[in-house]
């Protein structure tokens, strides 16, 4: 079997939703045990108000919650078991070490996140696959 | 140029400034600083009358939110520990940078006041988004520090208030108005909230902001400043918003989207950059100044009360933001402090709120999961050093 363990990135962005899209396609033929990690990112650094914190927070915690049922959602109709993790850290890290902790034998992401910050530093996507002991598929 | 011209580039900043906070994931307070700094120094606008009554306005609102957001419960259940901290946190700079300012700089006694008021700072919404990112929040470190933050805040406001008083007979309504509006808004907002509330004409919000211009119009007459009352009126008020979320949601929106841009590019735009450029070594030295009190104040007490976490502590401690800009922007419409002061005091202000933000979590951040299982045996207001027997 090629694949047995695959962990799937998403944001929400339009290049998650294809390379989650991919992986599912990759589970259901492979048999692969899926995993997909939401990665919570940051607040605003330097908030002036607790209320900028507050309400960055509520507004992450509704679009995860959202996001992560779509997922469930498209799993099931695929016929896909999925894990669904959602965690706060630094995102290229945080899924170089989750692909560890699971014991992924690939790694599926988008190009490219949402916003500016995403590629400031170099992309996600790069820095994963220079970090990642697994192979890693980026989906344009 | 005319207002309306100045209106329209404050509009397309503002805007601006809010996309470029979502996009780079920086606090859109720092991004309306930092913009307003470049609007004021290309743009020859200066500051016209409207914006600089709106962002005085805005001041209060902003003092007014940070009462409103402090937990109180929390507070009571951590005051001892915060008590000693945050006293120590706020008297040692203050001393520390009025000192500095005075006999080093050459600053008047009030400029000097001024300047260890801006620089005693702790900001608690930039060592709460630290805190909740982490998960600590919820560890009693984290309670502990976010208590002593408050009191921190506390004392900024005071010493906003009183030491600028020149009383006159007015001082006497200003202080009943302000115990009046404590005392009675808690427990007339119930009754006033659950009336006129949940409309898409806000008579609470319009409450708020009565009482608020009040105090302002009364501090103004006594010769004070509605900061301490504005605070203690958040504060007696923060129960309430804490049961009330929608409307507390509601006042954010309006302050965020509307009063604070405009106080954060008032604080900008009165910054001059020529100044702080012919002065970069006193902004050092005063940085400088800011830092080593608060490092040595606040470590041993830190030591104590937030063991094996004091470096990270007291870094948190050391972090200001929004009163260190409202205190600046107050000595500087009051004719205290002049533009090249108020210039090094906001840059060091938002220096402060950087850097022991960055090495905080670059090098002392402690995971929340092994701090909570440590946690687990230790009871709420007991140094955790004497807990542990050290």
């Amino acid at each position: 079997m090629p694949f047995e363990k695959i962990l799937a990135a998403i944001d929400g962005s339009e290049a998650s939703d294809r390379a989650f899209a991919k992986a599912l396609e990759l589970a259901s033929l492979t048999g692969a045990k899926l995993t997909a990690l939401a990665v919570e990112g940051p607040l605003p650094a330097y908030a002036a108000t607790i209320g900028e914190v507050d309400e960055v927070r509520r507004e992450k915690d509704a679009f995860f919650e959202r996001l992560l049922g779509s997922t469930r959602q498209q799993a099931d109709l695929a016929g896909v078991e999925l894990e669904v993790e959602l965690r706060p850290g630094h995102a290229a890290e945080l899924i170089v070490r989750v692909a560890k902790e699971k014991q992924a034998d690939l790694i599926v992401l988008g190009r490219r996140g949402h916003f500016l910050r995403d590629h400031v530093l170099g992309s996600t996507a790069d820095r994963v696959s220079e970090l990642a002991d697994c192979p890693v598929m980026i989906v344009r | 140029m005319s207002e309306l011209a100045v209106a329209v580039i404050l509009a397309a900043a503002i805007l601006a400034a809010s996309t470029i906070s979502v996009e780079v994931g920086i606090s859109v307070a720092l991004i309306e600083l930092a913009l307003g700094v470049v609007v004021g120094n290309v743009f020859d606008t200066g500051i016209p009358d409207w914006l600089s009554f709106i962002g005085t306005f805005a001041g209060i609102v902003l003092t007014f939110l940070a009462g409103a957001e402090v937990d109180v419960p929390q507070f009571k259940c951590e005051w001892k520990a915060s008590l000693l901290l945050g006293s120590v946190s706020f008297a040692a700079p203050f001393v520390v940078v009025m000192a500095f300012a005075y006999w080093a700089l050459g600053w008047s006694g009030d400029a000097a006041q001024i300047a260890g008021i801006a620089l005693s700072t702790t900001s608690l919404a930039v060592v709460y988004a630290v805190l909740v990112e982490t998960g600590l929040n919820q560890t009693i470190i984290g309670k502990r520090i976010m208590s002593a933050t408050f009191v921190t805040d506390f004392g900024t406001a005071a010493a906003l208030a009183i030491l600028f008083i020149k009383p006159n007979l007015w001082i006497v309504a200003f202080v009943a108005v302000s115990a009046l509006l404590v005392l009675g808004l808690p427990r007339l907002s119930p009754w006033f909230f659950g009336r006129y509330g949940n409309r898409v004409i806000e008579p609470e919000i319009k409450l708020v902001f009565a009482s608020l211009f009040l105090l302002m119009w009364l501090g103004d007459k006594a010769h004070s400043h509605a900061v301490l009352p504005a605070f203690v009126l958040g504060l007696a008020l923060s129960n309430h918003y804490a049961t009330h979320r929608t409307e507390q949601e509601r006042l954010r929106v309006v302050a965020f989207a509307f009063l604070t841009p405009l106080f954060f590019f008032k604080g900008g735009m009165s910054v001059s950059v020529s100044a702080l450029w012919a002065n970069l070594g006193v902004l050092a030295l005063l940085f400088g100044a800011k830092m080593a009190p608060k490092l040595v104040g606040v470590y041993p007490l830190a030591r104590r009360y937030c063991a094996p976490h004091g470096a990270f502590t007291t870094l948190l401690m050391s972090t200001g933001l929004t009163f260190g800009t409202i205190s600046s922007l107050y000595g500087l419409q009051a004719g205290i402090i002049d533009e090249t002061q108020f210039s090094l005091l906001v840059a060091v202000v938002v220096l402060s709120a950087i850097v022991p933000t960055v090495i905080a979590q670059r090098f002392f951040q402690p995971s929340a999961a092994e701090e909570a299982g440590r946690e687990q045996a230790v009871t709420i207001g007991q140094p955790l050093l004497e807990r542990e027997g050290r």
